[in-house]
């Protein structure tokens, strides 16, 4: 993990004061500018129109993107450089299962996925990709197809998203891997609260289809510490089951297994060349996007 | 082992809650919201019911510290060390406090308050002295700290309820002044009353010295029926050229329930007229009886209540007089103008508070008989020879008052100067630039005493052109200044009778003081003053003080003659008509009628224990012990300090408790 230390530059701002920002796009605006890299690279050169700069004819230039006006006036050969353009479709996939409304460090694990969803929608939209958001929790609740015209209504869907029923992965991503047919980016956002090898089967398809896919898995710091200290009942927040519990007794044990689940986790997607981050949520969000970036700057390369 | 409040036993009953709470709560009912129970279902964990049952060492803990603080509550003592302190105890100074307000009247109420004073005589050891001290608004020692049983029984049935209503404040000052004399160990007040609310004021300031224990004894009735009768209004009406008076009288009714009750008015021991008038819960009637005309003066009135348990409320008692008009002459100059006295004459003809009869005359047809009549004599600006300033000044020193107006042609000879207040000079001329004002007033004196409260009366809007400059005599008392400094208004006392001097005219000729609406009220109180005339009230309270002639004699009554009241004052002890006779019994025969305080008649009770309370400085104050078990303070301190212990103990137990709690629960986990 990158601390805010050594980022020169970097300025992180606390999740729970970008939640109480009512518009999301400013929100989006302010975590995401400044930062340089974009999240994936374009796979198409030189098709657009946006005019970018001159640069002098070496050989082996197309003739074609000589500027003949340039040379009428100058009588020397320019070529006409433009803005690399993308086209690439990017969807996030995110979960709005009950589980994700908990919250207990003033943020709840839903507000920080949508801050986290817009942030992304906003960079790759800079990058003139189409955006998309399919949001679900047992089945789809919410689906804007991508387009690259759909940045608002992006924003405007999340903005409305309110945790909905219980959770489950695999039939909804069934359904989306049955959607898209054209090959693109998928972010998925969830909490995971299944076991690492259902979760696998779950995105399988997704992965089969050819997208890109990057799993962001949101923990409350109370999820992964286990903070508390009275015995007391403990209510599933999607099933409503309550058990009781005494915390002291069971911490340890908590830990060791959020942490295994964690680690199975990751090791999975690493196998299956998924791109697997954990996300506090009581740390800053462009602090997690940067670190994020980062590494998959780094992975990409070395792809 | 007893308890001195064994009802806080009771409390004991407690100890049944943490019982309960044990069989009840299975598990505590914080409910803590969580994503996902998946790791944690799968932890094993310990079940509630197991925690329960081993939770019994800590129960038992809670209840033995609620057991102990219930008792230690309940005050317990010890029998054994209280009737060796008792032994041990001294001499006691007792001071038998006896009500004999009137409400004592009330059913048997006395004669219980006196079997109560009684027994605590019978109760006095052979050591013991007692002191009896009978009390109403006043408080009177009735016999002064002696062991003698005999005497005191003696003083008890002797003493009679009065007619004055209850006050504790004079009557514990006095104990407390009696208890401070005496120097035996043990001090007690035992107080013995109906305890009606309104005798106590929150204190009085009475605090009895440290160690006094007052012991109340409460002789009032749990349900109380009463009416009293309010007092009368008089309204005087003029019927046929007699003055009639119209009586308006109420009664009040005490009780919870109605009452059905008879007004009766009595005049000269008469009855004129009975009127039934039925009364709600707790509420006032009045009725109107037709008018009377009062015969003579001091006409004695009566209005009576039908008979209930107290007696006393339900007469009152008052004296109406015919209206006394008061002469006033007015001497005017021969041959002047009538207007000259018209403002004067009209404002005294709307008097009615007392009517005045106003008689004009010129000096020269003023015939001696007249003087001698008249209670003022105005001489509105009359040259005066010095034969009647000689007879006028006789007239004033019998008691008459003079009132001497100075126009342009007012003189009074300067060989009889020894009545006039002022000798008469030139003639002062405000007409030009801005005209006289009256500055500055005597308000101290009964002249203007009515004009000093804020917006009463303005006296300087009246302007003054013209004014006599007149020197003061060195006796004279100068009432009323102009705006220059010069005197208006001189007084002076000549003889019994009074003199008073105006430096200008009574009409409009050389003021407009005659046109301003504050003429009125200042000629009616210049008047009034010159005849030392004083309104008599229709009736005065019980414990009221008269100021009367020294050497009167008095009827009370009674019926009782009180000869020769040498202190010029009597202090009202009876309801009824007293009979004044001023002069030895020889001279004017003055009735008052006196009745008795109707707040009394309110026999609402009030926490005995409050008094106590309020005279010795601590709730404890009031103690139910009886005469025999009598104990110092530190003695009885010493007889219950076991519940100190408890306490201690109790909480002890409740401070150790979460520690316990905390030690087998994480235990249990």
């Amino acid at each position: 993990m990158i601390s805010a230390a050594t980022i020169p530059g970097a300025r992180f701002v606390d999740p729970k004061v970008l939640a109480r920002i009512g518009n999301l796009e400013l929100v989006c605006r302010s975590v995401v500018d400044g930062f340089i890299n974009g999240l994936h690279r374009t796979n198409v050169f030189g098709a657009s129109v946006d005019f970018a700069e001159h640069r002098g004819y070496v050989p082996g230039d197309d003739i074609r993107r000589v500027d003949w006006r340039l040379f009428a006036r100058t009588d020397r050969f320019y070529i006409k450089e433009y803005e690399a353009d993308s086209n690439a479709n990017f969807s996030v996939l995110l979960d709005v299962s009950t589980s994700m409304g908990f919250g207990s460090a003033g943020v709840t694990k839903l507000e920080y996925a949508k801050l986290l969803a817009g942030c992304l929608t906003y960079l790759v939209h800079r990058q003139r990709d189409r955006v998309g958001l399919v949001a679900f929790a047992d089945d789809i609740v919410e689906h804007v197809p991508p387009s690259a015209k759909h940045m608002e209504t992006v924003l405007h869907v999340l903005d409305r998203l309110r945790p909905s029923t219980q959770g489950g992965l695999r039939a909804p991503l069934q359904k989306v891997a049955e959607h898209f047919g054209r090959r693109g980016m998928l972010v998925l956002i969830s909490d995971f609260y299944e076991e690492p090898d259902a979760i696998m089967e779950a995105v399988g398809p997704l992965r089969f289809r050819g997208h890109d896919l990057v799993l962001f898995h949101l923990l409350d710091p109370a999820e992964l510490e286990f903070p508390y200290d009275d015995a007391s009942a403990f209510e599933d927040l999607e099933s409503g089951e309550q058990i009781p519990i005494v915390p002291q007794a069971l911490r340890d044990e908590y830990r060791r297994m959020i942490r295994a689940h964690v680690d199975a986790l990751a090791q999975r997607c690493t196998a299956s060349r998924i791109d697997y981050t954990l996300l506090d949520t009581s740390k800053p969000l462009d602090h997690a996007l940067f670190s994020y970036l980062s590494v998959r700057e780094r992975l990409m390369k070395v792809r | 082992m007893s308890f001195l409040t064994p009802l806080f036993l009771a409390g004991l009953a407690a100890i049944a809650v943490p019982v309960i709470i044990h069989l009840i709560q299975k598990e505590r009912k914080q409910v803590v919201a969580f994503p996902s129970l998946m790791f944690l279902r799968k932890i094993p964990y310990q079940s509630v019911q197991r925690r329960r049952i081993r939770n019994w060492p800590l129960l038992l803990l809670r209840l033995a510290a609620l057991a102990l603080i219930v008792l230690a509550f309940a005050r317990p003592f010890l029998r054994r060390e209280s009737l060796a302190a008792a032994a041990a105890g001294g001499a006691r100074e007792v001071v038998i406090l006896l009500d004999r307000s009137y409400s004592l009247g009330y059913g048997d109420r006395w004669e219980r308050a006196i079997a109560a004073a009684k027994d605590a005589v019978n109760g006095l050891g052979p050591v013991d002295r007692a002191s009896v001290v009978l009390f109403d608004t006043g408080a009177e020692v009735a016999l002064r700290s002696t062991g003698d049983k005999a005497r005191l029984t003696a003083v008890l049935e002797a003493a009679a309820p009065g007619a004055a209503a209850t006050r504790y404040g004079p009557a514990l000052k006095l104990a407390g002044s009696l208890l401070a004399e005496s120097g035996l160990p043990n001090r007690d007040v035992l107080l013995v009353s109906d305890f009606q609310r309104l005798g106590w004021q929150g204190g009085d300031g009475v605090r009895l010295p440290e160690g006094v224990v007052v012991t109340p004894v409460a002789v009032g009735d749990a349900e109380v029926v009463n009416a009293s009768v309010m007092p009368v209004v008089l309204h005087r009406t003029a019927f046929s050229g007699q003055e009639r008076v119209a009586v308006t009288a109420g009664a009040l009714n005490h009780a919870a329930r109605p009452a059905r009750v008879t007004l009766t008015l009595e005049v000269d021991g008469r009855t004129i007229e009975n009127r039934p008038l039925t009364l709600e819960p707790r509420t006032a009637g009045t009725v109107s009886f037709t008018p009377f005309t009062p015969a003579s003066a001091f006409t004695r009135g009566t209005v009576r209540l039908s008979e209930d348990l107290l007696a006393r409320d339900n007469a009152f008692h008052f004296v109406v007089s015919p209206r006394e008009r008061l002469k006033v002459l007015i001497v005017e100059r021969p041959g002047g103008s009538r207007a000259a006295s018209l403002y004067l004459a009209q404002a005294l003809a709307l008097s009615e508070t007392p009517p005045f009869e106003v008689v004009r005359k010129t000096m020269d047809t003023v015939a001696p008989g007249e003087i001698d009549a008249a209670a003022v004599i105005v001489l509105n600006d009359v040259p005066v020879s010095q034969a009647a300033a000689e007879r006028l000044g006789a007239f004033v020193r019998q008691g008459g008052g003079l009132f001497v107006a100075f126009g342009e042609r007012g003189a009074w000879p300067a060989a009889v100067g020894d009545v006039m207040p002022v000798t008469a000079g030139a003639t002062a001329d405000r007409t030009r630039g801005s005209a006289g004002r009256l500055g500055a007033l005597e308000y101290a004196h009964p002249v203007f005493e009515g004009f000093r409260a804020p917006r009463s009366g303005d006296f300087s809007a009246a302007r003054f052109y013209n004014y006599r400059a007149v020197t003061v005599a060195p006796d004279a008392q100068i009432l009323a200044r102009y705006d220059d400094g010069a005197p208006a208004l001189v007084e002076r006392r000549v003889g019994q009778g009074r003199v008073m001097a105006w430096t200008s005219t009574l009409d409009v000729a050389w003021n407009d003081l005659a046109l301003k609406p504050v003429f009125l009220p200042f000629i009616h109180r210049v008047a009034t003053t010159l005849a030392a005339y004083t309104q008599q009230p229709a009736s005065v309270k019980v414990g009221d003080v008269l100021p009367v002639p020294s050497g009167s004699f008095v009827v009370t009554p009674s019926g009782e003659r009180l000869a020769q009241v040498d202190t010029g004052a009597l202090e009202l002890r009876e309801q009824g008509f007293y009979e004044i006779r001023a002069g030895g019994g020889a001279g004017e025969v003055r009735t008052v009628a006196s009745n008795v305080d109707l707040a009394e008649s309110d026999l609402t009770a009030m926490e005995p224990g409050d008094v106590a309370a309020g005279a010795t400085g601590r709730a404890g104050g009031a103690t139910a012990a009886g005469p025999a078990a009598v104990l110092t303070d530190a003695e009885r301190e010493r007889t219950q300090r076991v519940w100190w212990y408890l306490l201690f103990a109790g909480l002890v137990l409740l401070a150790v408790e979460p520690v316990a709690a905390n030690a087998v629960r994480t235990r249990y986990v």
